[in-house]
């Protein structure tokens, strides 16, 4: 009979989809921890720039970079600020839709998955009656 | 007594033990994690205390002695100077120089942001608690083999229902199910009762030599008043309260069909009987049990309809004998299971029982379903108590109110 071929064929079908599944799932946590650190950075921003503007005009801004701490125009500093909030919006944006999409594949993953294994059941229990 | 199908799940099957557990457990770490969380920021706040104390305390002198870091593992004494200048960090690699208070300032204003965090962090802490206390009672539940039971919402109380909020002009029922319940049972009800309130008319038309009730008893169902009543009150031999609505009127009706000529239809009127008598005393049995405070009508009614219930049931087993004997048919017959010691009962209603289910039905269509039981309940013959009181011994005698609502309800079934 074709249900062991058939049986077998499934199982294999079953074997990638779970493991397209499983990669897709991991993507979506990568993408979890991503956002998490673009916010808490954006969060921080922001607070800096509230910072900044509560500075007087002339007082002395610096910036680390590396072991060198570099004085910096105030201005300068909270253009510097305000680009950077924008840019960690967009990424945060950009990695949304990434994640819906990541999610609808993993959800239509997860039916293909469900259906392999209802036709599988189904051929069990074929074989089991005949 | 017949109680509606029901399912009985053990909490066990719906919750397994072991899931309940291991989902207890996940909460439980996902609530460590938040306490880990939590503690990292109480250690921020406690730090940044410290610093605001520092910062405002350094200026209070021009310069302080202190003994300077040296690498890792050296001091050596030095001063500290330029007391109230600080370089504060910002956030994201930004330093700016501020005088003392104003980093004081700054520090407090980081604090502040510290402490709304600490709170969202506890309110979440606080809702995965309650998760795991849930989980942990559930979990419990299944291991006891605590048992969830459910119940078709037949319509028993449907009719109770029913009479109730028409009693009362109370809108609501009890439960959803039973709104549902109703608005298909009345569907179908009125269907019933308008096939029935036909084959009535056309038995009433039939029968031309019965002199007593006639008229418009049943089929109009608007019995309300006890004219109807009394007259079949009268052929019923109960003591029935005449303002009593329908029972009365059903009861006249049997009383009808059985002295007039049953054959007439009896085929539909056992089909109907059929299709309802099983209902009925299915319903009926489980209504008198439930009925007791809706109805405050009399007591008789209950005795009725199992006397209906037998004679139903009788008709339906041997409805063409019963039609044609009209009484002593239906008490041999005595097959009805509940009934059995009601047959004596019976033997007195004789007269009515293989109508009383097709009367039953027939005033029922007569009973608007939107109509409430208003009043009291037909209070039948000691007999019909004696008998019910083999079935159901609490639900005679007074108030069986559940009685005329069962009454209905078997009839709307």
């Amino acid at each position: 009979m074709a249900s062991p071929a058939a049986v077998r064929e499934l199982q294999r079908d079953l074997e990638n989809k779970a493991n397209d599944l499983s990669k897709i799932q991991k993507d979506i946590a990568k993408n979890h921890q991503v956002r998490k650190k673009y916010t808490i950075q954006l969060g921080e921003n922001e607070l800096v720039l509230k910072e900044l503007e509560l500075l007087k005009e002339d007082a002395n801004v610096y910036k680390l970079i590396g072991p060198v701490l570099v004085k910096q125009d105030l201005a300068e500093a909270n253009a510097n600020v305000r680009k950077r909030i924008e840019y960690i919006s967009a990424e945060l944006k950009r990695l949304d839709a990434i994640v819906q999409d990541l999610e609808e594949k993993q959800n239509s993953k997860r039916e293909a998955v469900l259906k392999v294994q209802q036709r599988m059941q189904a051929l069990q229990a074929g074989k089991a009656k005949a | 007594m017949v109680s509606p199908r029901g399912e009985v799940t053990p909490f066990a099957s719906l919750f397994p033990v072991d899931e309940a557990h291991k989902a207890v457990k996940r909460v439980e770490e996902k609530i460590a994690e938040k306490q880990k969380e939590m503690d990292h920021l109480k250690e921020f706040i406690a730090d940044n205390n410290s610093i605001i104390n520092l910062v405002s305390k350094l200026p209070e002198e021009l310069h302080h002695d202190i003994m300077v870091p040296f690498g890792k593992a050296a001091f050596f004494p030095g001063r500290l100077i330029h007391t109230n200048e600080f370089v504060v960090l910002l956030g994201e690699g930004y330093y700016a120089e501020r005088t003392s208070k104003q980093t004081a300032d700054i520090l407090k204003r980081r604090g502040k942001a510290l402490d709304s965090q600490v709170e969202s962090l506890k309110a979440n802490i606080k809702d995965l608690k309650a998760e795991a206390s849930f989980f942990d009672t559930t979990a419990s539940e299944a291991a006891e083999g605590l048992v969830e039971i459910r119940e078709d919402y037949v319509d028993e109380d449907l009719g109770e229902e029913h009479f109730e909020s028409a009693f009362q002009g109370k809108g609501e029922s009890p439960g959803l199910n039973e709104k549902k319940h109703m608005v298909e049972e009345d569907d179908e009800y009125t269907r019933l009762m308008a096939r029935l309130d036909e084959l009535e008319r056309e038995e009433l038309a039939a029968e031309n030599d019965d002199e007593s009730i006639e008229d418009d008893p049943v089929a109009n169902g608007a019995l309300e008043d006890g004219n109807e009543q009394k007259e079949q009150s009268n052929t019923i031999e109960s003591d029935t309260v005449n303002s009593e609505h329908f029972q009365n009127a059903i009861s006249g009706d049997l009383l009808l069909y059985q002295t007039h000529s049953m054959q007439r239809k009896p085929q539909e009127q056992e089909k109907i009987e059929d299709v309802t008598a099983e209902a009925l005393c299915n319903k009926y049995q489980s209504d008198l049990s439930l009925k007791d405070e809706q109805n405050r009508t009399g007591s008789t009614i209950q005795p009725l309809p199992k006397a209906e219930n037998l004679s139903s049931k009788s008709s339906t087993h041997e409805t063409k004998r019963h039609l044609h004997n009209e009484k002593a048919s239906v008490l041999p017959e005595g097959k009805i299971e509940a009934m059995s010691s009601a047959t004596q009962p019976v033997h007195m209603q004789s007269a009515r029982p293989p109508s009383n289910s097709s009367k039953t039905e027939a005033s029922q269509s007569g009973f608007d379903s939107s109509k409430a039981f208003t009043g009291s309940i037909v209070e039948r013959s000691t007999d019909v108590l004696t008998a019910k009181s083999a079935t159901l011994p609490p639900s005679d005698s007074q108030s069986k109110p559940s009685r005329p609502v069962s009454r209905f309800k078997m009839q709307r079934r």
